[in-house]
């Protein structure tokens, strides 16, 4: 085992002449380094491995007989990296970078916030660890490449090459780097903990503190030291390191800044949640840090072999290096096994799945129901992992085959979910799982023998992906001891083309059912959870205790109907709301149980329930008269289905309650997905249609909008409304009418398609979300004001339906106004 | 002097920065043109000159860290070293100056041009797109005040020390996160996003206020003050 052993000499000004009087060479470098050390510095040192220790100083005999003494007298073991690091931290400018490092969440707060949420975790945690990372990464990248650059700027490479190996020299310092760069984060998180733990208040969490910094901050620092040491080591020139440096970190926090394998400096986090947990947005992002640790630790042992020798170039050191040793084969070969591992990584990600880009396209939906087979029953046995993150489960089918011969039935299927056995009646049956991908589904198809009555099987199991079109904004699909949200093929495997035993539909497809809930799928769902947590289906089922099981967990059951179904567990309290003529029962977690009394969302609730109430009548649905209101963990908007809706965290957080302008009732997303209770569940909307302008989205965004405005009040509030709804719709649809793809569609045409369909996703928001809430606000003009539109909307509401085709048309709306589409068309500005 | 020139050229251009360099620039480019560019800016076409304009003010920084990287070649410890022969030559030193000037300039307007001409690829290749004419003018507006500054204050700091070169390269990224005011707003990036909203026309022509004019005007003004005045130090 070589060890370097130092040599220290203590040099007084009176006697820096005398210094390797008798050894030019020596001489001069020490010359070099008086010149340019530290000012105070009174130690020079050289480290010299045993190999080259008798000829460091072969024509300096007096130099070398020092050099021997204290040689000799050098403890065994000394530490190469402890002296590394210690001559590291005696720099002015690695204290300087340090100090500035330290200062860097003061970005996050105040000029660059990435995480656009505004829960008090996203506003105090994330944007500060984000922005140290981002901060701290760039220093510590500018002190890596001026460290590396040091022994070449003060011409002392020559010696220290001569004294120790350049490769071991570069290792040491790397590591003295990552250890300065620990220190730093040590000292980043002392400092902040009191800060952050006093701005989040009561919902603070120390386990979220500890792993934003850790990950959003702590491995940004060694990625960067990485990434430019590696531009240093490849380039030998401080400028062109600085330059590639510049310019990856630039992609990253800009163009790339939105694609989360990508964004090696600023992980993308768009939220963290203050009442629930935040593993999988830790997890994706811990991932993301891996797989560009793997992939940069690569390029720096390939650059490391780089490093030139033997006054040879870039390659010929490179080929001097493999070639020297058969035995330091399994350098390079570690640089390739990390390149191909981080590879790996990237390509086959557990996080996000490859659904088809293009939205407009649902060929799932689309599936032809079986002729002669029918669906009786479904259970459902679900064991989530919550330390992993995981889910496993067994889906049983009672299926009918009236048909005589083999089926093919279709599934969706998470595509993050294995099969692990299929059977039919007990028997092995064929499946397969294609790789198309829609909507966060992959198609299960499985073959059923000719019997008349099939027990199929389905075990499946594994990590659940997310959706890529919101690959941004990841963390829905939490599974946690704290919390859990399991949506239709996340829950089980979603039956799409067999019909229910009592409605033959021939002909037709899962489109063409009014609204799949509706029809007799009766499921029984058991689901084995941790004792604290509570489940609540996402429906007017109320679950009940199986069994208690030994290992803490407790099994629950329920009855839910439909091919789907969502389920949610979590660390709830639940409050009984009366309105509207129904019992509301608000879910919300334990930890936000002060903010939600502050906020005062029961009274908020009852409000908006009384408002539709009024205007457009009570809801019919529910026989026991319930309708659960669940919290969600922060997610960007919600939905609602017969029976429950959502709320978002966002809705009530600490920060809206100081909020002025937001007036008394906060919870817009709250009073949205309630909303959806009258418009889309209640009353629905062609599915065929959901690319449309016309949608359940148009009346629920400006029945938001009329409940916002007359709730909040008449002074600030109608401010609050025309400022947050009018003028943004006005804003959207104009810039949405000027945008040059949509004037020339020519060009979006030329565009290859993934360009295409990136741009034109966008612009379908716009139409529903900003364009049809503008149409109505023109209609309300047109027939008189609000109470003319409100009676027509209750009309609409309370009309007789046809039950073959149930759904709410642009059509009805504009009989029922006495209008023509034309007079709603809004005017070019 | 021609060939001192053509031997300062060679010093900057032949060389693995300018050529790693270019290699930087141009990818980065391209991720910007995909990523942002091809959306288009404010309405307008992704080769209408405000999307182009804004195209140049995300490339700026990083031509004008190349321009100023041009200058640390006249300003490291080795030229200072060499500095004592080429005092001794029998050449001008002012003329020597403006030789090295020109070489700088030279690098500045290549790698530059590697940037206008990746646009021109990228237009001829999405849109089929080739009226360039058109974008003549954000050339003029943000790439020529910026870059001349650029060099003529670098210049001086270099003079006075050389590691402020290093630290004036971080200005444009620094000018990226700052919320200047309207005038001044083509160094944030912010000009070609907003100002064509204000002008109630679709597709509007290229034109700029008189304010944000005025304003680069003078700064390619102090940019060549700058420049004389390190020219006149050099002569002492």
């Amino acid at each position: 085992m070589k060890s370097v052993r130092l040599l220290t000499l203590k040099i007084l000004p009176p006697n820096r002449r005398h210094v390797f009087r008798d050894a030019p060479c020596a001489r001069q470098t020490f010359a070099d380094w008086w010149y340019t050390r530290p000012p105070g510095a009174c130690r020079f040192t050289l480290k010299v491995p045993p190999p080259n220790r008798r000829h460091a100083f072969r024509d300096a005999p007096c130099a070398r007989q020092t050099f021997m003494g204290r040689w000799n007298a050098c403890p065994p073991g000394a530490c190469r990296f402890t002296l590394e690091l210690r001559r590291l931290l005696q720099s002015p400018l690695t204290w300087l970078t340090i100090f500035l490092t330290l200062l860097s969440p003061l970005a996050g707060l105040y000029i660059y916030q990435p995480a656009s949420a505004s829960t008090m975790h996203t506003m105090y945690l994330a944007n500060p660890a984000l922005a140290g990372g981002a901060a701290g990464g760039i220093l510590f990248a500018l002190l890596t490449v001026y460290e590396l650059d040091r022994a070449g700027r003060s011409r002392m490479d020559v010696l220290v090459d001569a004294a120790v190996s350049p490769l071991t020299m570069a290792l040491v310092r790397l590591l003295a780097l990552a250890g300065a760069a620990i220190l730093t984060l040590g000292a980043v998180m002392a400092l902040w903990l009191p800060i952050t733990a006093k701005l989040i208040g009561s919902v603070f969490h120390m386990e979220d503190y500890l792993l934003a910094y850790v990950i959003f901050m702590g491995l940004a620092l060694p990625l960067s030291i990485l990434a430019a040491a590696s531009a240093f080591q490849f380039t030998r020139r401080a400028d062109l390191s600085l330059a590639i440096f510049a310019a990856f970190a630039g992609l990253s926090l800009t163009v790339w800044s939105d694609r989360w394998q990508l964004c090696w400096l600023n992980p993308c986090v768009w939220a963290l949640s203050d009442d629930f947990s935040n593993l999988r947005i830790f997890r994706s992002a811990a991932w993301m840090r891996m797989t560009w640790l793997g992939a940069l630790t690569g390029i720096w042992i390939l650059s490391w072999l780089s490093i030139r020798q033997y006054g040879k170039g870039l390659l010929g050191s490179l080929s001097q290096s493999l070639a020297r040793n058969a035995r330091l084969l399994y350098r390079p070969a570690a640089a390739f096994l990390l390149l191909v591992c981080s590879g790996t990584a990237f390509a086959a990600q557990p996080f996000v799945d490859q659904s088809n880009p293009d939205q407009t396209v649902m060929t799932f939906l689309e599936i032809p129901f079986l002729e002669g087979v029918s669906f009786l029953h479904r259970s459902v046995f679900v064991c989530p992992d919550t330390a992993a993150g995981t889910v496993a489960g067994k889906a049983i089918f009672q299926l009918q085959n009236h048909s005589g011969q083999t089926q093919t039935l279709a599934f969706g299927i998470n595509p993050g979910y294995k099969i692990s056995s299929v059977q039919a009646n007990g028997r092995d049956a064929s499946f397969s799982v294609s790789d198309d991908q829609e909507y966060n589904e992959s198609l299960l198809q499985v073959t059923i023998p000719p019997a008349e009555d099939i027990e199929l099987s389905i075990e499946y199991g594994g990590f659940p992906q997310e959706d890529s079109s919101m690959s941004a904004m990841q963390g829905r699909l939490e599974i946690s001891d704290e919390y859990l949200c399991l949506e239709n093929s996340v829950l089980s495997p979603r039956l799409m083309n067999v019909p229910p035993v009592n409605v033959p539909l021939k002909n037709v497809s899962a489109k063409d059912v009014p609204e799949a809930e509706y029809v007799p799928y009766p499921t029984t769902i058991e689901i084995t959870l941790p004792a604290h947590m509570t489940v609540i289906p996402f429906s007017p089922s109320q679950p009940e205790k199986l069994a208690e099981n030994t290992d803490g967990t407790i099994t629950w059951r329920y009855e839910d109907s439909g091919t789907g179904g969502i389920l949610y567990a979590g660390d709830y309290l639940r409050q009984d709301i009366e309105a509207g003529g129904l019992t509301i029962q608000l879910y919300y977690g334990r930890r936000h149980q002060a903010v939600m009394e502050a906020a005062g969302a029961a009274q908020a609730v009852k409000a908006v329930v009384d408002y539709c109430t009024e205007h457009y009548g009570p809801l019919s649905f529910g026989a026991d008269g319930t309708l659960k209101l669940i919290q969600s963990r922060v997610s960007g908007g919600g939905y609602a289905r017969n029976g429950a809706s959502l709320l978002d965290e966002v809705d009530f957080t600490a920060a809206n309650l100081d909020d002025a302008g937001k007036g008394t009732v906060p919870g817009e997303v709250m009073i949205h997905e309630l909303v959806h209770q009258w418009w889309g569940l209640a009353n629905m909307f062609d599915p065929a249609s959901a690319n449309d302008a016309w949608s359940a989205e148009g009346l629920t965004v400006y029945t938001t909008y009329r409940i916002v405005k007359e709730l909040y009040g008449e002074d600030s509030s109608s401010s609050y409304a025309r400022e947050n709804y009018v003028k943004k719709w006005l804003q959207a649809v104009d810039d949405y009418q000027k945008n040059f793809y949509v004037r020339n569609p020519r060009y979006l045409a030329a565009l290859p398609q993934k360009e295409q369909l990136n741009i034109s996703n966008s612009l379908s928001y716009v139409r529903r979300y900003n364009e049809m809430p503008l149409k109505i606000l023109k209609a309300e003009q047109l027939v008189g004001g609000e109470e003319a539109m409100d009676a027509i909307l209750c009309d609409l509401f309370n009309r007789e339906l046809d039950y073959t085709y149930p759904y709410l048309t642009y059509s009805d709306f504009l009989d029922a106004c006495g209008l023509t589409e034309e007079e709603l068309n809004l005017k070019k500005n | 002097m021609n060939k001192i020139f053509r031997y300062e050229c060679q010093r900057l251009l032949w060389n693995k920065f300018f050529f790693g360099f270019l290699g930087v620039l141009l990818l980065y480019g391209w991720q910007v043109l995909e990523g942002v560019t091809l959306s288009g800016i404010s309405h307008t076409a992704p080769f209408s000159p405000w999307s182009f304009g804004d195209y140049l003010s995300r490339m700026m920084p990083l031509l004008w860290t190349g321009a100023l990287f041009f200058l640390t070649f006249f300003t490291s410890s080795a030229a200072r070293r060499a500095a004592v022969l080429t005092d001794a030559a029998p050449f001008s030193p002012r003329g020597y100056a403006l030789t090295r000037c020109a070489a700088a300039l030279t690098g500045t307007c290549l790698i530059t041009f590697a940037c206008l001409a990746e646009t021109a690829v990228f237009y001829r290749w999405y849109f089929g797109w080739q009226d360039w004419g058109t974008l003549i003018l954000p050339v003029l507006t943000v790439l020529v005040p910026a870059l001349v500054f650029s060099l003529g204050s670098g210049w001086l700091l270099g003079r006075i020390r050389p590691w402020l070169l290093y630290a004036w390269m971080l200005f444009p990224f620094l000018c990226r996160t700052l919320p200047l005011p309207q005038t001044a707003c083509i160094w944030n990036g912010s000009f070609f996003a907003r100002y064509p909203l204000t002008l109630d026309v679709l597709d509007p022509p290229f034109s700029l206020p008189f304010s944000t004019a005025a304003v680069q005007t003078v700064v390619l003004g102090i940019g060549v003050m700058l420049w004389g005045i390190g020219m006149c130090w050099e002569r002492k």
